[in-house]
């Protein structure tokens, strides 16, 4: 009899364990208290890379520094954010779930973007549906114009592949109309959609400016040695060279190219450059290397955004995407505090329509873009300054020819 | 009271199948998502379990096949109606299951493993240089209105599709063949399965649900890429899945999804951070409690013998001719001549003794008789067919059965299903009145009492036993008894002379290689004594044996 | 010209290759242990000399002193008190392939996890011995060139150590028939488990080497299995020689495809070089023929 009830008893016990893990007991949302925000971002798997040093850092320095100030405000109170996190497991399947979880389990107030524009995509009807503001930061797609038509609650903020291979094709066109350079480029692209795009419209863009592409080929990802097609890149004699890479690759290009003493007036490597990593591993070698991305170093409020990064994290941001997904939710926040409350359609709205003042200067999205984006930067002296397209503010004279490797 | 209990069991089985295909109308879209997952690994734990299950061939190619089914969704999915996309993809599947198949099921334990592995990642590289270099885009969208309803139930109809066939199949003969294969494929082969064919069937199979599964799931993920579609992890997941639900029975994969699903979505939850040191310290503590699966809780579960041929006779009508006529063979293994230029004639209802000293090429002839090698020359000839170039299982439906020397019984198989695997693929039975059931062949070899044991509990003896019953089963013409009396002691011994003579009563033709010479001198009318691979003397048992070259190839030479 | 500027980078390259599958043969081919975790641990190995060497400044070849035995150690205990209940279990190789398949799955989600705490997600990389060498006209990486020395000389030594002294002989016995090897007097589960231990103590060296050019993180080891699992596979298993050959190879072939087809089917050209092999020879390149 004892033993029956004890089983029973253990078994309910279980039971409401497991539902409260799943969390059915979501908290009673009467006085609100709290503003609860949650994210699903890749902590395992091929995306972790990624998502480790632009995405999940910043979600943790804007939490901290809100709620360092005491929180949202909304009308006349404010409200501290409160994190339910996920790991999506750098699946597409996982994500969708973990979005569903977060809306009907948890019931949080705001949803926080996966990283990667696989997974940004993936979750992208889902978040639609339930008429989550979807800042897409970590996106990059040429399909963006249309997405975000197609979404009105999505927002992307990277700009297209399009944009950031135009600024460096106006870029290396402009120096070599002042003849810094000759028409000689060399091109290689990692093959995946991000590569596939950008070599596509770099292939374009630099025909359009007159220059002839010596060598252009796409490597699989996963390949473990760069060094057969930097050589035959090398042999096409160019005036400046081009790698639409992923991080392991642009640092195995960079190290390779210094091997083979090889140095173009234009070194130019895609994803990773603007990693602080990549300063750390090349040091004085970085200097010059041009890379996707860039910032405006000099502007004071991203001098204090490193510094506080620093400080929350242990580590630098990266030189690209960090600074916007800070800003992307400095514009979530300013928008929920203009709405004055959790209206998640009208948040929705107020980002695409609003301007907001943010670590990168005014924001205000065009058609639910972010139009004023850095295409090209360059490491100059420990710094990885914005070059390109010229026409923003802050953007600097690029150093060239590259000097000479170490 | 029994009524009771069965009506309030078909009351409750009623009610769960409604609340599972009810359920997007009350669960909230969490636990919908969360179906969807069960749901999806569930049909791919389970088809991979239809052909890993039973044959033991670790498949990593799950993913293949479920990629190019989301990849046929992503390129058709907008232009093309959804059930013709579903067809595609299932075609897809089935096409490329079957030209991999055809190479890769040749391949064995760990070989087999890593190929399936390869085989993925090489289509997935193909199709990523395709999209790069002819479609000059390697990420497909696919935007479709399809909710999560929608996904919910076409997934559930194609669950419960999945467990139907493997149902039928698990009760077809080829469920069975497959499982024959699996324990022991040379002696499946020789008992008449087409082992190559069968694999590869079920093989394709169960690729044609994987790919459809992908194809199902493509909608959802809005744009389709080689990194999302061809992810490895799908195969690893599954795989686990299915070993840890347990591999062997249609139910056993989807008790393995159930639980790793939840126990994923329980870790994520509660520890984000530290989830995967737990999973992994849960995972271990698992396998280690449970060495035989989820469902090996629950017992494992009865199995369908699948009836075969209603009766199955043993000795068919012949006539005079030679039964078999074997010409000039030979066989070479680099350079040695392991059988070289053997000749003689068999007649119907005659025992034939092969002897002669061991390494003598006596087991290597007959293995060239049965198909299971290929002669290097020479020509044989089984009642006007010629055998040469034929594989195991013809030989063997054409009605010669052998035993082996180290005897091969299917030790996962019961004993009846041992000796119904000779029947799954034989003709029909002849309309002679000399039929004789499995049952009934199971009494004549004296195993009449243990037909429903695993035949791994089998005595030494019995299992010879059991290999013989099997061998009748495909009621041959000629039987080839390799070494069959070895071993036994004098009294089983005379059984077993008994017992061949009774089959040669009931008009058998048969073929012994034996080292037992009582026996042969009780049994044998004509013998070939065969030495370094060449017949040395031929004719009646005494007169052989006192050969003095037969002597003296037994004593080893200059004595004699 | 072109020819040796194929071929040695090539070599260099399946040096690499070599390395990494070095441990897994003896894992695998001996222990009979299919190790998921394999590319976790080489991972691991990687943390630890570039913690080593920024904490410290400790050189990685000098780091190799500590992580091997650091590793034997670790593996010898996994296999002690884990693997060695397993394979006492499994009534035959199948099973316990499949028990060893499940653990070590267990094991790597815990070392991923142990190092996804340490080190978080994002990716790592330093340089040393990153200096350029040219022989014959082609310029080489020492740091990629002295992992080629050592899956030459340890992948040498190993191969002598197994058809040379007598407790290689009896690891080689277990290799091809355990049951066998126990009836002849071999202690299996002391030996199975010094050779899964000693296959750790590569993988240790493997991971160590591989950090000074590769740049790593957390959730990179699985690639780092399949990779081993392909070149022991495509070698025959539990063999050394053949594991060598059979990196060294890819290297080649990968090198080949890259300058003179396409930089884009260089994995493919492996694939289908490894999946060619197989077909041809089922059993790998160095494989004994499947009775």
């Amino acid at each position: 009899m004892f033993s029956a009830n004890r089983r029973t008893l253990l078994r309910a016990t279980g039971l409401v364990a497991f539902a409260t893990a799943l969390g059915t007991f979501a908290s009673a949302a009467d006085a609100q208290e709290k503003i609860r925000i949650g994210y699903a971002i890749s902590k395992t798997g091929p995306y972790a890379g990624g998502a480790g040093i632009t995405t999940l850092p910043n979600y943790e320095l804007w939490v901290k520094d809100v709620n360092a100030a005491g929180g949202i405000k909304l009308g006349d109170k404010k409200l501290p954010i409160e994190v339910v996190e996920y790991d999506d497991r750098s699946s597409s399947e996982e994500a969708v779930k973990a979005i569903e979880r977060l809306a009907n389990q948890d019931k949080v107030d705001f949803i926080l973007s996966p990283w990667s524009t696989g997974l940004n995509l993936a979750v992208g009807p889902t978040l639609n549906r339930l008429g989550y503001p979807h800042l897409a930061v970590t996106s990059v797609t040429d399909k963006a114009p249309e997405l975000a038509k197609r979404w009105s609650n999505a927002t992307f903020w990277l700009g297209t592949s399009a944009q950031i291979s135009e600024a460096l094709a106006d870029l290396l066109g402009k120096l070599k109309s002042d003849g810094k350079i000759g028409a000689r480029i060399a091109m290689v692209s990692i093959a995946d959609q991000f590569g596939i795009e950008l070599s596509a419209a770099g292939r374009e863009a630099f025909k359009k400016h007159g220059f002839t592409l010596t060598y252009d080929k796409t490597y699989p990802m996963g390949t473990q040695d760069l060094q057969p097609l930097l050589k035959d890149a090398v042999a096409s004699t160019p005036d400046a060279f081009v790698a639409f890479s992923y991080p392991p690759d642009t640092i195995a290009l960079t190290e390779q190219a210094q091997l083979l003493k090889f140095n173009p007036k234009v070194f130019y490597v895609g994803v990773g450059t603007a990693f602080p990593l990549y300063k750390g591993k090349f040091a004085a070698n970085s200097d010059g290397v041009m890379g996707i991305g860039g910032w405006n170093a000099d502007s004071p409020q991203l001098k204090e955004y490193l510094a506080r990064h620093k400080a929350a994290t242990g580590k630098e941001p990266d030189r690209w995407a960090s600074s916007i997904t800070y800003a992307s939710l400095q514009v979530l926040q300013q928008a929920i505090e203009k709405v004055g409350k959790v209206d998640r359609a009208a948040v929705a709205a107020e980002i695409r329509s609003g301007t907001f003042d943010t670590i990168i200067g005014k924001i205000k999205l065009k058609d639910g873009l972010l139009q004023e984006v850095w295409g090209v930067g360059q490491w100059q002296n420990g710094e990885f300054y914005a070059l390109a397209p010229a026409s923003l503010p802050g953007a600097r004279a690029p150093v060239v020819p590259k000097p000479q490797w170490q | 009271m029994t009524m009771l209990v069965r009506t309030s069991l078909w009351c409750a089985g009623l009610a769960l199948a409604v609340a599972i295909v009810a359920y997007p109308l009350y669960a909230n879209g969490y636990y919908l998502a969360l179906g969807i997952s069960v749901l999806y690994f569930t049909i791919l734990a389970t088809a991979w379990a239809m052909f890993s299950g039973p044959t033991r061939y670790i498949s990593l190619a799950t993913v293949a096949f479920f990629g190019l089914g989301a990849y046929t969704a992503a390129v058709l999915g907008e232009t093309t109606p959804w059930p013709v996309v579903l067809l595609a993809a299932a075609g897809v599947g089935a096409v490329t299951a079957a030209i991999t198949g055809l190479s890769t099921l040749r391949l064995s334990g760990i070989y087999f493993v890593i190929f399936s592995f390869g085989l993925a990642e090489l289509i997935r590289q193909l199709v990523i240089w395709y999209e790069v270099n002819i479609h000059k885009s390697v990420g497909r969208y696919l935007f479709s209105a399809v909710t999560q309803d929608i996904l919910y139930w076409q997934l559930l109809g194609l669950t419960a599709l999945v467990f139907l066939v493997g149902w039928l199949l698990g009760r077809s003969r080829y469920g069975l063949a497959l499982r024959a294969i699996g324990a022991d494929e040379t002696a499946a082969s020789h008992s008449g399965i087409d082992a190559t064919r069968v694999k590869l069937g079920v093989f394709i199979l169960s690729a044609t649900f994987m790919a459809m599964t992908g194809a199902v799931m493509a909608p959802r993920w809005t744009y389709i890429d080689p990194a999302i579609a061809f992810n490895p992890t799908i195969s690893f997941q599954v795989v686990i899945m299915a070993l840890l639900g347990g591999a062997g029975s249609l139910f056993g994969p989807v008790l393995g999804v159930i639980p790793l699903v939840l126990l994923f979505e329980v870790l994520t939850a509660t520890l984000p951070n530290h989830f995967s040191i737990v999973l992994g310290i849960i995972f271990v503590l698992i396998v280690m409690v449970l060495p035989n699966g989820v469902i090996g809780l629950f017992g494992a579960g009865r199995r369908h013998v699948p009836a075969g041929a209603p009766a199955a006779a043993f000795a068919r009508t012949m006539d005079d001719a030679p039964l078999l006529a074997v010409e000039g063979v030979s066989k070479s293994f680099s350079g040695l001549r392991a059988v070289d230029g053997v000749s003689f004639t068999v007649a119907p209802g005659e025992i034939i003794g092969i002897i002669g000293p061991n390494g003598s090429g006596k087991t290597t002839l007959l293995n060239t008789l049965s198909g299971a090698l290929r002669p290097s020359s020479g020509t044989i000839r089984f009642g006007g067919t010629v055998l040469t170039g034929l594989r195991a299982h013809q030989i063997a439906r054409l009605g010669l059965a052998r035993t082996f020397q180290l005897v091969r019984v299917m030790p996962d198989l019961t004993v009846a299903e041992n000796v119904a695997t000779a029947r799954l693929f034989s003709a029909p039975a002849s309309s002679s009145g000399s039929d004789t059931t499995g049952r009934e062949l199971l009494d004549l070899v004296g195993l009449g009492a243990m037909h429903d044991a695993p035949a791994r509990e089998l005595t030494y003896i019995d299992q010879k036993r059991l290999e013989l019953a099997r061998a009748l089963a495909l009621r041959p013409h000629l039987m080839l008894l390799d070494e069959w009396l070895a071993g036994l002691n004098p009294s089983e011994l005379e059984t077993g002379i008994a017992l061949i003579a009774k089959l040669r009563e009931r008009g058998l033709t048969i073929i012994m290689v034996e080292h037992v010479m009582d026996a042969i001198r009780a049994l044998c009318g004509h013998c070939i004594v065969m030495n370094a691979g060449s017949v040395i003397a031929r004719g009646a048992p005494d007169e052989v044996l006192s050969d003095p070259k037969v002597v003296a190839a037994y004593l080893g030479g200059d004595d004699a | 010209m072109l020819l040796v500027d194929i071929i040695l980078p090539g070599l260099v390259l399946g040096g690499m290759y070599a390395l990494i599958a070095l441990g897994l043969t003896l894992q695998y081919g001996v222990a009979r242990i299919m190790n998921l975790s394999y590319g976790e641990s080489l991972v691991a190995a990687a943390f630890g000399a570039l913690s080593l060497y920024s904490g410290l400044g400790l050189s990685p070849l000098v780091a190799l002193l500590l992580a091997v035995p650091v590793a034997m150690m670790l593996n010898w205990l996994l296999y002690r008190f884990l693997l060695e209940r397993l394979m006492r279990r499994g009534k035959d190789r199948g099973a316990q392939e499949i028990d060893s398949i499940l653990v070590t799955f267990g094991v790597l989600f815990v070392i991923q996890g142990a190092m996804l705490v340490a080190f978080g997600g994002q990716y790592y990389s330093y340089s040393y011995l990153s200096i350029p060498l040219t022989i014959l006209g082609s310029t080489l990486a020492v740091n990629r060139l002295v992992a080629l020395l050592f899956a030459a000389l340890v992948g040498g030594a190993v191969y002598l150590a197994l058809t040379r002294t007598r407790i290689g002989t009896a690891v080689r016995a277990i290799a091809v028939d355990a049951t066998a090897a126990r009836l002849v007097g071999i202690d299996v589960a002391a030996l199975s488990g010094l050779a899964f231990a000693f296959g750790g103590g590569l993988v240790a060296v493997g991971g160590v080497l591989v950090s000074m050019f590769l740049t790593f993180n957390a959730a990179m080891g699985v690639v780092f299995t399949m990779k081993a699992l392909v070149v022991v596979i495509m070698g025959g298993v539990g063999n050394v020689m053949g594991a060598l050959v059979a990196g060294l190879l890819l290297g080649v072939v990968e090198t080949a495809v890259a300058r003179l087809v396409d930089p884009g089917l260089t994995l493919a050209a492996t694939y289908a070089l490894f999946l060619g092999v197989l077909l041809i020879k089922p059993t790998g390149l160095f494989g004994r023929a499947a009775s």
